[in-house]
């Protein structure tokens, strides 16, 4: 008896695990998930931190491409297509990041030329007062 | 149909919920294929992770670039093509910004050689200008060497100038006091030789001095001197000695009484006689020449007795020294 008792509890911890599967499944695949509000505050402070850096200077083909993703984002929760939101708000974050990217390193090779044009200045100087004695 | 018993219930349940759940992954699992554009985010991913630049600088980056291109990679239904998008989107942003990322950090390494380079030329730059500066200080100090050198050349040689010039002014002083005892010497020679030339009492021509002895010399038609004591002839040994570098000329001369072959003969002879009187008195016999003109040459009328006195003669010639 105890034994049937104990195959029974056994019978039921497996019945529910499946259930719970199965709705979590089911749930993945078809709910409608809340407003991604999280990524689409995460993209809207990368742009503005792009902004800052000076992207639109020197990555400004990235910057306006996060911007629309962000617009378009926005639109898409207006529309209640969550999933598409949360897709096109990682977008913008990550096409945000990338401008970043590229301005940080568009300044840093624009410091090194002018550190180079530097020392060449420093050289040719140093040529011409050489060759003058 | 007999009841179901609660246990049969909740087998059935546990049942048609795997089945459910296989559906569910099955449905999501079917034609499996990677979304287009995965394969062109790989390669990128790929040419990053070989390039060492790249590799060393942006070992986070590139990491994350692989996961979200293996999420990339994931075979997809067509249903989830949208899905598909998204991550080659993502995943080819992922690798761009590794790509930035590693060449923002190349530069900043590179920056810091430039830097030392820069600081290398600074310090070379300030080396020369130190170097000029001392070169410069040296230069300025020799240069001042050299001017103190050449102002006590200079002084050397103003000092040396004025003695020279003292001693200029010594010898011009000399010299015009030699040049005055010159002058004074020639002006007493020139004295002296006009007072002989006044004592031979002789005639200054071009031909050079001429001085005319008389017949009083010799007796008529002889060619003889007569008898000692001729001042004239004396004085003009004496002067011929004092100029011995002077020729002299002896032409005898007569009237025009008598044969002229005669004549001839007897003014030659006469000549001879003076010449002969002058060498044995110390004139060298080279230094004169005697020759008879006859009467070709009368100086005076021979008409008259005074006339042909006068044409009676013997001329020395002095030459002019050559």
């Amino acid at each position: 008896m105890t034994q049937l008792k104990k195959r029974t509890s056994a019978g039921r911890i497996c019945g529910a695990l499946g259930l719970f599967m199965a709705v979590i499944m089911l749930g993945a695949c078809a709910s409608a998930p809340p407003a991604p509000v999280a990524s689409i505050t995460a993209a809207r402070q990368a742009i503005s931190g792009a902004e800052q850096a000076g992207a639109r200077q020197y990555a400004g083909a990235e910057l306006d491409e996060a911007h629309e993703k962000l617009v378009m984002a926005e639109r898409y929760v207006n529309d209640e297509r969550m999933v598409e939101a949360e897709r096109t708000a990682r977008e913008s974050l990550i096409a945000a990041e990338l401008a970043s990217a590229r301005t940080e390193s568009a300044k840093a090779a624009e410091i090194n030329r002018e550190m180079t044009r530097g020392s060449e200045a420093l050289v040719e100087e140093m040529r011409r007062t050489g060759g003058q004695r | 149909m007999k009841i179901l018993t609660a246990r049969e219930i909740q087998r059935l349940l546990v049942f048609a919920g795997l089945v459910c759940s296989t559906l569910v992954i099955a449905s999501c699992a079917s034609a499996p294929e990677s979304p287009r554009g995965a394969a062109e985010a790989r390669s990128s991913l790929t040419a990053l992770q070989n390039d060492p630049n790249v590799a060393n600088h942006a070992r986070l980056e590139l990491r994350e670039a692989e996961a979200a291109v293996r999420i990339a990679e994931q075979p997809l239904s067509e249903d989830e093509e949208a899905l598909g998008t998204h991550r080659v989107y993502m995943a080819g942003r992922a690798v761009s910004i590794a790509e930035a990322r590693a060449a923002t950090r190349y530069a900043e390494q590179q920056r810091a050689r430039l830097a030392e380079e820069r600081e290398a030329l600074r310090l070379q730059a300030r080396t020369r200008e130190a170097d000029r500066a001392r070169n410069d200080a040296a230069r300025s100090r020799s240069e001042a060497n050299q001017a103190r050198d050449d102002a006590a050349r200079s002084r050397d040689a103003a000092n040396r100038a004025r003695s020279d010039a003292s001693q200029a002014r010594n010898a011009a002083d000399a010299a015009q006091s030699s040049a005055a005892e010159l002058t004074a010497a020639a002006a007493r020679q020139a004295e002296e030789y006009q007072r002989q030339i006044d004592e031979l009492q002789a005639e200054v021509t071009d031909r050079g001095l001429v001085l005319s002895l008389g017949d009083v010399l010799f007796a008529t038609g002889s060619a003889q001197l007569q008898g000692g004591g001729n001042a004239n002839l004396d004085n003009l040994v004496a002067f011929l000695k004092q100029y011995p570098e002077r020729r002299v000329q002896i032409e005898g001369h007569t009237d025009n009484v008598g044969d002229p072959g005669y004549n001839q003969d007897l003014s030659q002879r006469r000549a001879e006689s003076v010449k002969d009187y002058l060498s044995q008195h110390g004139v060298a016999s080279q230094r004169l020449t005697a020759s008879g003109l006859g009467m070709d040459r009368p100086v005076a009328d021979n008409g008259r007795a005074t006339g042909r006195q006068q044409n009676r003669r013997v001329e020395i010639i002095i030459e002019n020294p050559q």
